[in-house]
């Protein structure tokens, strides 16, 4: 990998240069206590440490509502309707947000490619920045605290600027294009950046094992927590919304006032809803609230196999903005024992975990 | 091959046929001639239908493969999408993608018995492999077909069945037709279970498929393995909400931390395996 400096004075040059590659966006404060990525036009207005913006950076690849087809109904004739898109550039990624995007790969650009979502990948600089974990912060349990690819810089602070990893071809073509705002890596910075992933480390919450989390969910799905933490859930989607790996969709066919056009969208969807599931005749594959909450925490803790690792990266964002206070890593303790150490909880009767399958039951 | 997964091909109604008062039959031809007589499928598998400007379903392909240059639907009216699909004439055109899921593994079945077990619509995707089987006929040992419905009335493709039920027995494939409410039908009476006894399949080599209601699966099972069939020889298709059919939205996905499915893509044929590893994709 290649390795320079990028000295904080020529920080905000070097930010008003991504702009000669496309519009660039990066984490802007838009209130009291939250953050997001806008298009920014004055670079002083990027936010440099932030925790978590209100929206992921999948908002960019993947759109909350987007245009597929427009149909003519009499004709059955259709055509894409896949807008122009342009070089963008999004500036300020934290490592746990490059791996969430590494995650959406796997799911739209597998076998299937998703066009919608593979042209805008494809248009996409990534310039990813390192961060300082807050209390809601658990990616280092999730093994996604260090970004190894997918960016095409990624820029690591020291006391007196950046150091900057190369990722792609277009990363070390960023810096030679401005090669003069660059300087050669010196053995303080090398002590700067060990110092600052030391600190980085001891700052995290929790520093513990959770290889048994997959198997505990399973085994523990009568735990008592379910029922009391999905009787607070408001179902509101908001931990699906913000969550930087969730990636259902609904999709709907809008009919023109004309009676013969119309148009096929798909928008964001959310397992939290009672729609999720719901087919016709009014059947529901998950007609509770509890079996509902309960599928999210299975889908976020299941396991990616093209890149070993589960679907929840660690950002704190379910957490961080759940209006009903809900705590996704206290739940996810409880289950594994963490938060309260007796075993078994109290159970009012036992229920049996199904082993015995079908046929040779013991009835 | 269009870039996007999504791209719909035209298909035009050749033939409907009424089945019953809910189901219809659908006879398609892709437009594109090429298309037409090169698109194959596996029994089991799925297409996604769309009416423009109205929406998309998944619907299971019920012709068998062997048959090319046109496929067919059994579609039931029970929504919005299926209500327009009902009003379709013989010249009206639809859009088609697919086929989908995996279907059944039907080339590891070859020198094998095939006991195939069907419920209501359960029918639809298991004629698809009852035809195919009769197309290949020398590839498979005996055959049982047990075609169940609630009532006579609704009994999917009975008449069909009941018009080769003779010329079937003389080639070792057995057709049992039943229904397990209807206190005015003439035919025989009994849930599907109830005449596994009956097939003329040896248990120690033979493929079962099942489709049908969800409530029926655990009692199928379970007279089945008491009769000898071998668990790793069971083969069930299933049905979730499905807005892409390719592993995407998000809406057929099942299971548990252990074992994520997608009905869609890594279905909608299941092992007997799969199901009891994979809390909640039966129930
Ligand atoms: C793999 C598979 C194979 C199927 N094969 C057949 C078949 O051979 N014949 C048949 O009649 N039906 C089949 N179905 C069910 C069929 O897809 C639904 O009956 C149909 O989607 C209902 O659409 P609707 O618009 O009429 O109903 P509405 O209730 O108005 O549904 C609205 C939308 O919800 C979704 N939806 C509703 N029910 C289902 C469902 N059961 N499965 C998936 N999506 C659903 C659809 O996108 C639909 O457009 C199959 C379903 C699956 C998943
Ligand atoms: S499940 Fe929660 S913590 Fe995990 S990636 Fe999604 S929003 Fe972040
Ligand atoms: S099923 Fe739920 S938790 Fe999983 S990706 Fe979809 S919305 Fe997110
Ligand atoms: S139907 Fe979309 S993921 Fe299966």
């Amino acid at each position: 990998m290649r390795y320079v400096k990028l000295p904080k004075e020529n920080i905000y040059d070097f930010l008003e240069r991504l702009k000669d590659y496309g519009k660039l966006y990066a984490p802007v404060k838009i209130s009291e206590k939250f953050y997001d990525f806008r298009e920014v036009d004055d670079v002083k207005k990027i936010e440099f440490h932030y925790n978590r913006t209100i929206m992921p950076p999948k908002k960019f690849f993947f759109l909350p509502r987007e245009k597929m087809f427009e149909f003519s109904i009499s004709k059955a004739e259709y055509k894409e309707t896949i807008e122009n898109v342009e070089p963008f550039v999004v500036f300020g990624l934290h490592a746990c947000d490059i791996f969430a995007l590494k995650i959406m790969d796997t799911i739209y650009l597998d076998e299937f490619p998703d066009k919608y979502y593979k042209v805008r990948r494809e248009k996409g600089i990534i310039i990813g920045i390192s961060c300082m974990p807050d209390e809601y912060c658990f990616c280092n349990l999730r093994e996604t605290d260090f970004a190894d690819d997918g960016f095409d810089l990624f820029l690591h602070e020291l006391p007196d600027g950046y150091l900057v990893r190369v990722g792609t071809p277009i990363g070390h073509r960023i810096v030679d294009k401005s090669i003069k705002l660059f300087e050669e890596v010196t053995s303080q910075d090398i002590c700067d950046f060990r110092e600052f992933e030391k600190k980085r480390e001891e700052s995290f919450k929790y520093h513990e094992d959770w290889g048994s989390l997959r198997y505990l969910l399973e085994l523990e799905m009568e735990h008592p927590m379910w029922d009391e933490q999905s009787e607070l859930c408001l179902a509101c989607g908001n931990c699906n919304t913000t969550c930087p790996t969730c990636r259902c969709y609904e999709v709907q066919d809008i009919p023109n006032l004309d009676g013969d056009t119309g148009v096929r969208i798909r928008r964001w969807d959310s397992c939290q809803l009672r729609s999720h599931g719901l087919v016709a005749g009014n059947h529901n594959f998950r007609p509770t609230k509890r079996s509902r909450f309960m599928n999210r925490y299975l889908c976020k803790n299941s396991y990616n196999e093209k890149l070993g690792l589960s679907y929840c990266v660690g950002c704190g964002r379910c957490t961080y903005f759940c209006p009903a206070g809900i705590s996704f890593v206290k739940n996810l303790r409880t289950i594994m024992g963490l938060e309260d150490k007796s075993c078994p909880p109290e159970i009012s009767e036992e229920i049996p975990k199904r082993g015995f399958a079908y046929g040779g039951a013991k009835q | 091959m269009s870039d996007n997964p999504y791209a719909l091909e035209k298909a035009k109604v050749l033939r409907v046929y009424d089945l019953t008062e809910t189901e219809k039959l659908f006879l398609f031809r892709f437009e594109n001639s090429e298309i037409a007589e090169n698109w194959t499928f596996k029994p089991g598998q799925f297409v996604q239908l769309t009416i423009p400007g109205v929406g998309e379903v998944p619907i299971s392909i019920c012709s068998s493969p062997m048959r090319k240059g046109f496929f067919e639907l059994c579609i039931r009216r029970i929504g919005r999408v299926t209500t327009v699909i009902h009003r379709l004439k013989p010249g009206d055109t639809v859009l088609v993608r697919g086929p989908y899921g995996n279907g059944f593994p039907v080339d590891e079945w070859e020198g094998m018995d095939l006991l195939i077990i069907a419920a209501g619509l359960g029918t639809a995707p298991l004629r698809s492999v009852f035809l195919y089987a009769m197309d290949n006929r020398w590839k498979f040992g005996n055959i049982t077909f047990i075609n169940t419905a609630r009532y006579g009335k609704e009994l999917l493709f009975y008449k069909e069945l009941e018009a080769i039920r003779d010329l079937a027995e003389a080639e070792n494939v057995k057709i049992i037709q039943s229904v397990t409410r209807d206190k005015e039908w003439k035919g025989l009476k009994g849930r599907p279970q109830q005449f596994i006894v009956e097939a003329n399949t040896n248990p120690k080599k033979t493929a079962v498929t099942v489709c049908g209601p969800p409530r029926m699966y655990r009692d199928v099972f379970e007279t089945l393995i008491n009769y000898g069939y071998r668990p790793e020889n069971i083969y069930v298709t299933l049905e979730r909400r499905m807005k892409c059919g390719i592993g995407k939205c998000g809406h057929c996905n099942v299971g548990t931390s252990t074992s994520w499915k997608y009905i869609c893509k890594d279905g909608p044929v299941f092992g007997y395996f799969d199901i009891v590893s994979t809390p909640g994709l039966l129930d």
